[in-house]
């Protein structure tokens, strides 16, 4: 059930993630339209947009929580649409708000999401104490999940995204709702983990985008209005201009 | 540990760790024993103006025959916690799934990539199995009257049963409802509305024809739980309510499916 970082990852410049004229909708809304992005392995891929831009449509698609209305999307080589328990497997998923449970403490948490990714015995024990303190959490790791400050709880959310050591880690809005000093601690995390495998951070935050990420994508009703490297794609003009266009592709 | 194995853990501890369960345990015992120290109330009295009255005391022949243990008590006790279990069960499964959807803990569970149907049986398995101890914390009194009644283990496994097959009947109604939902109200009253047009249909008998009274009979949980309640071990009945257990299991996978595709 588990999946290594090594276990038949994409080699570099492969694609982590390929989506070809993916479109979803609800009802009359299209949230993700014709939506055409590569995401090449082992880099830090922001997705940048405005709320309601489709970028958490789009990872919820890559995750297999959605099915497409039309196109696909390949997940290393794998269909979420199709096979979604194989796709999640090898993802690391950071919801937008720590979506935990509180009422667990935080090791008891970790040993489950361990548990339920298919790690036992040592390994369960190793991957929960290695990610206790890799994300500094050693000291509250008897404590209520619910009981801890957002940014606690925020790295609760990365520490299990990163038990089974996946290749590929998408994390949602990893900031919001942080205050300064927090922010800069998960930031600071994020940026220790980029090297070693796929990151994708969704993010409306351009400074955060900057600071994590080597390439992005911009959405905007959900369509791809950019990709690039982040400087390049951020440093044309007036970058807040990007959000504003409603749509088409550049 | 394996995947299913550790969510049964984790539901366990969620269950145990919160006072949810252990009122649910406390109530359910506490009304049975209300009701069956009630009913035992009424026994009493009826044969001791018996007793009196005809002047020969309790072991008289003059006591008829209805006036008994079994009657007076143990069958109506039966019949109280039935209904009384279609109104508890609900409340212990409307937050399991629901729960999960409204926190958004769903997707975090699904990213495991555990799959729909582990975290589907998971659930069904420790729901059930707390249903079970709560039928056995409820069972006490009923059991009691049955051995004081002069019925034997036999009769008293039957109606045990009869007891549990029944609230896993209606807890499998509970956990479909609650996967079809966000919100735990809304999946207690589907479930109690299920329940409760599936306990009896005998009130529609006057308006439809026999034929179809016949069918709505064989499709009403009443008839196959007073079954157990007479000793009465049916394979046909206990397959009845282990299929409902089994269709919940797929209705509720297929509730998993169904959010893919609705989101």
């Amino acid at each position: 059930m588990s999946a290594g970082a090594s276990d038949a990852a994409p080699a570099a410049g492969g694609p982590a993630i390929e989506a070809r004229d993916l479109t979803r909708r609800f009802g009359r809304h299209t949230a993700v339209d014709r939506l055409s992005l590569r995401i090449p392995a082992r880099t830090s891929f922001g997705l940048l947009g405005a709320n309601g831009a489709g970028k958490t449509t789009f990872i919820r698609l890559v995750a297999g929580f959605l099915l497409p209305s039309a196109g696909s999307v390949e997940v290393e080589g794998r269909s979420p649409a199709l096979r979604p328990e194989r796709v999640q497997a090898r993802l690391g998923f950071v919801m937008e708000t720590s979506r935990l449970y509180p009422e667990l403490r935080v090791r008891g948490f970790l040993r489950f999401m361990g548990g339920a990714r298919g790690l036992a015995g040592d390994r369960l024990r190793d991957a929960v104490e290695r990610s206790l303190a890799r994300f500094h959490l050693s000291p509250v790791a008897e404590r209520r999940v619910g009981n801890l400050s957002k940014g606690f709880q925020q790295r609760v959310s990365l520490a299990q995204a990163f038990l089974h050591d996946p290749s590929l880690v998408i994390v949602d809005e990893p900031t919001s709702g942080l205050d300064p000093v927090q922010r800069a601690e998960v930031q600071a995390i994020l940026r220790e983990l980029r090297d070693e495998r796929t990151v994708v951070v969704c993010t409306h935050d351009l400074v955060e985008a900057e600071a994590l990420t080597s390439r992005v994508a911009v959405l905007a009703a959900g369509r791809l209005l950019a990709e690039g490297p982040t400087g390049e794609v951020l440093g044309r003009g007036d970058p807040l201009a990007l959000f504003r266009r409603q749509g088409g592709a550049a | 540990m394996t995947p299913l194995a550790a969510l049964v853990r984790k539901e366990l501890s969620s269950l145990f760790g919160s006072p949810v369960a252990y009122v649910a345990l406390t109530a359910v015992a506490g009304v049975t024993a209300l009701i069956f120290f009630d009913h035992l109330k009424i026994y009493n009295q009826i044969l001791f103006v018996y007793a009196t009255t005809t002047m020969g005391g309790f072991d008289s022949d003059s006591i008829p025959e209805h006036i008994n243990l079994w009657d007076l008590v143990f069958f109506p006790v039966m019949e109280q916690i039935g209904i009384t279990l279609i109104a508890v069960v609900p409340l212990i499964t409307m937050r399991v799934f629901a729960e999960e959807r409204a926190r958004g803990t769903d997707e975090l569970l699904s990213a495991t990539g555990m799959g729909p149907g582990a975290v589907v049986l998971g659930k069904f398995l420790v729901t059930l199995g707390f249903v079970a101890l709560m039928m056995a914390v409820a069972f006490v009194y009923p059991a009691l009257a049955v051995e004081r009644g002069g019925l034997g283990a036999e009769h008293l496994a039957a109606v045990f049963m009869g007891l549990t097959l029944h609230a896993f009947g209606l807890a499998a109604i509970g956990l479909t409802c609650s996967a079809f939902t966000s919100s735990q109200l809304v999946a207690a009253a589907a479930a109690w509305a299920a329940a409760f047009v599936l306990w009896d249909f005998s009130w529609m008998y006057s308006f439809v024809g026999e034929e179809t009274a016949a069918w709505l009979d064989r499709l009403a949980m009443h008839p196959r739980y007073g079954s157990f309640a007479e000793g009465i071990v049916s394979v046909a009945n206990a397959v009845y309510f282990l299929a409902m257990v089994l269709v919940g299991l797929a209705l509720a996978r297929f509730a998993f499916d169904l959010r893919r595709v609705s989101g």
